[in-house]
């Protein structure tokens, strides 16, 4: 479904990412791990089209999308839950939702897509009228989660939803995820959990200091001690 | 007390003008954080538009709009992409600069066109008056109001219950977001900062009828809509249309128990009060 080719990009000249190449399969849950700064937010910001690519092409269904715009993205299904969550906060739970439906491919659905949300992840209907920047972290989570959903993706990709949250919530985390992974989406895990992603992964890639270190099937890669070094920089 | 009256009605009409004036400039602001130092100057350019169609084509102020304000759209929108986002990214100070050399030049292209002399631009019911009990006001002041209330409340809704409204605000809120959510987030600034021109093109046509205007005037017409917005609360529009007759009262009272001089000085005085006891504005914000 997505092919990424020998990207590579970064900030004024200091490239945070080298010669990535990725592929993630139809349906497939893919992991992507990496300790802090290993260039994992700047890669899915250049699948989502708000960082250039300075080379390298990204395929998303056999098109070459590395040139289109953030909007054109989303358009096609690429949909990106930020890391912070990054949700509105001055505005209601259901303005954030209908803000993740405003997209010219998702808007004639928007009322299915935010009730089969709001089915999802019922905490979402308790608040459906507070202003989003009074929830609570784990919401907050589920609300990026949920404005990311009703964007009908073809390809969800999230960044970090686990940090910063208690235990409890990073369980829940993890169980929606399989939950749309069950039911036939295609899911992008950045994350820097390396346990849990494993475990819910079906495919893996570990970044260190942007290039791709370990690749391969999760559990391979748990045993893999290139997985490991990544993570302690040695 | 008729006297009183007469200075609160005053104050209350053309403090809703100020705040129109004021929703433009907060508008642009809310979603590029953006202070546009040439405010009045185009305010006094959509005023100048108005004087040169009547006086090429014996318009009247109201149809003239027809013509000034996508004028003033298309302006802002130019002005917005050719000048401004090259360098949004910059420093601050950079855009400041920028609109404060735009402010000179719009300043001295009026003066090059028009002179330095005080023009009026009359229309139909600029003599004509409202008796209101004891207190009698210009009609066009009374147009303006209504108009200002009107679009003060149309926006109100437009931004708070429409997908326009609510990319608007979220290029405000969080612009990465917004980007994400698919909102081509330079083309809303773009069309927003149009929509700051556009409610000035309005202000103008309201404000012109019986108003002299002078090329000089431009600057006080930022220092004014400045005040207004920050005692707002920069991006609170209930706020800043209260704002608006907080100082368009004061003016009318100061002018009419003080002088005409101290008049004029009473805005700043009440605002520098206000924002030493309320530093958020009137309301906070939005």
């Amino acid at each position: 479904m997505l092919e990424v080719h020998g990207l590579t990009a970064g900030y004024g000249g200091n490239p945070v990412l080298e010669d990535v190449r990725i592929e993630i399969g139809r349906g497939k849950l893919v992991g992507l791990l990496g300790a802090n700064n290993a260039g994992k937010s700047t890669f899915i910001n250049c699948l989502s089209g708000v960082v250039p690519a300075s080379s390298g092409r990204i395929l998303f269904e056999g098109e070459d999308i590395t040139r289109l715009s953030p909007k054109s993205r989303v358009e096609r299904g690429i949909i990106q839950v930020p890391e912070g969550r990054l949700v509105f906060p001055d505005m209601s739970v259901r303005e954030n939702l209908l803000l993740g439906g405003v997209n010219a491919t998702a808007r004639p659905r928007r009322a299915e897509r935010i009730d089969y949300v709001l089915d999802l992840l019922p905490r979402l209907k308790e608040r459906i009228g507070q202003a989003a920047g009074t929830l609570s972290g784990g919401e907050q989570q589920m609300l990026a989660i949920g404005r990311g959903l009703v964007a009908e993706p073809r390809l969800l990709m999230l960044d970090e939803p686990s940090l910063g949250l208690a235990p409890r919530f990073v369980q829940y985390v993890f169980e929606i995820i399989d939950k749309l992974h069950a039911d036939g989406l295609t899911v992008l895990l950045v994350e820097q959990n390396l346990n849990l992603t494993l475990r819910h992964s079906d495919y893996c890639y570990v970044l260190e200091r942007g290039r791709v270190v370990v690749e391969g099937v999760s559990a391979h890669v748990k045993d893999d001690p290139r997985t490991k070094s990544a993570y302690l920089g040695l | 007390m008729d006297e009183l009256l007469q200075a609160l009605a005053q104050g209350f009409l053309v403090g809703s003008t100020y705040g129109l004036l004021a929703l433009g400039m907060g508008l642009i602001y809310s979603v590029s954080g953006l202070v546009n130092f040439a405010h009045g100057d185009f305010f006094s350019l959509g005023m100048y538009l108005c004087f040169a169609l009547f006086s090429a084509f014996a318009l009247d102020p109201y149809v003239s709009l027809v013509i000034t304000l996508p004028a003033m759209m298309l302006i802002g929108a130019g002005v917005y992409q050719f000048l401004i986002r090259p360098i949004a990214g910059h420093h601050l100070l950079m855009v400041i600069q920028l609109t404060l050399g735009l402010a000179l030049l719009v300043q001295n292209g009026i003066l090059m066109v028009f002179g330095g002399q005080f023009e009026r631009t009359p229309s139909i019911v600029e003599s004509k008056l409202v008796l209101l009990g004891p207190v009698v006001v210009r009609m066009p002041h009374v147009i303006a109001c209504l108009a200002s209330f009107g679009i003060a409340a149309a926006l109100y809704v437009l931004l708070r219950s429409t997908d326009w409204g609510r990319a608007i605000r979220s290029v405000h809120q969080n612009a990465k977001a917004a980007a994400l959510m698919g909102i081509d987030v330079g083309r809303v600034r773009m069309l927003t900062f149009a929509a700051g021109l556009g409610l000035l093109a309005i202000a103008a046509a309201l404000i012109v009828p019986g108003t002299p205007m002078h090329p000089s005037l431009g600057l006080r017409y930022t220092v004014i809509t400045l005040i207004v917005m920050v005692l707002g609360g920069m991006t609170n529009f209930v706020g800043i249309m209260l704002a608006g007759l907080v100082i368009g009262i004061s003016e009318a009272l100061g002018t009419i128990y003080l002088s005409d001089m101290l008049g004029m000085l009473m805005p700043y005085l009440i605002f520098v009060v206000i924002m030493l006891l309320r530093p958020q504005g009137l309301l906070k914000a939005a």
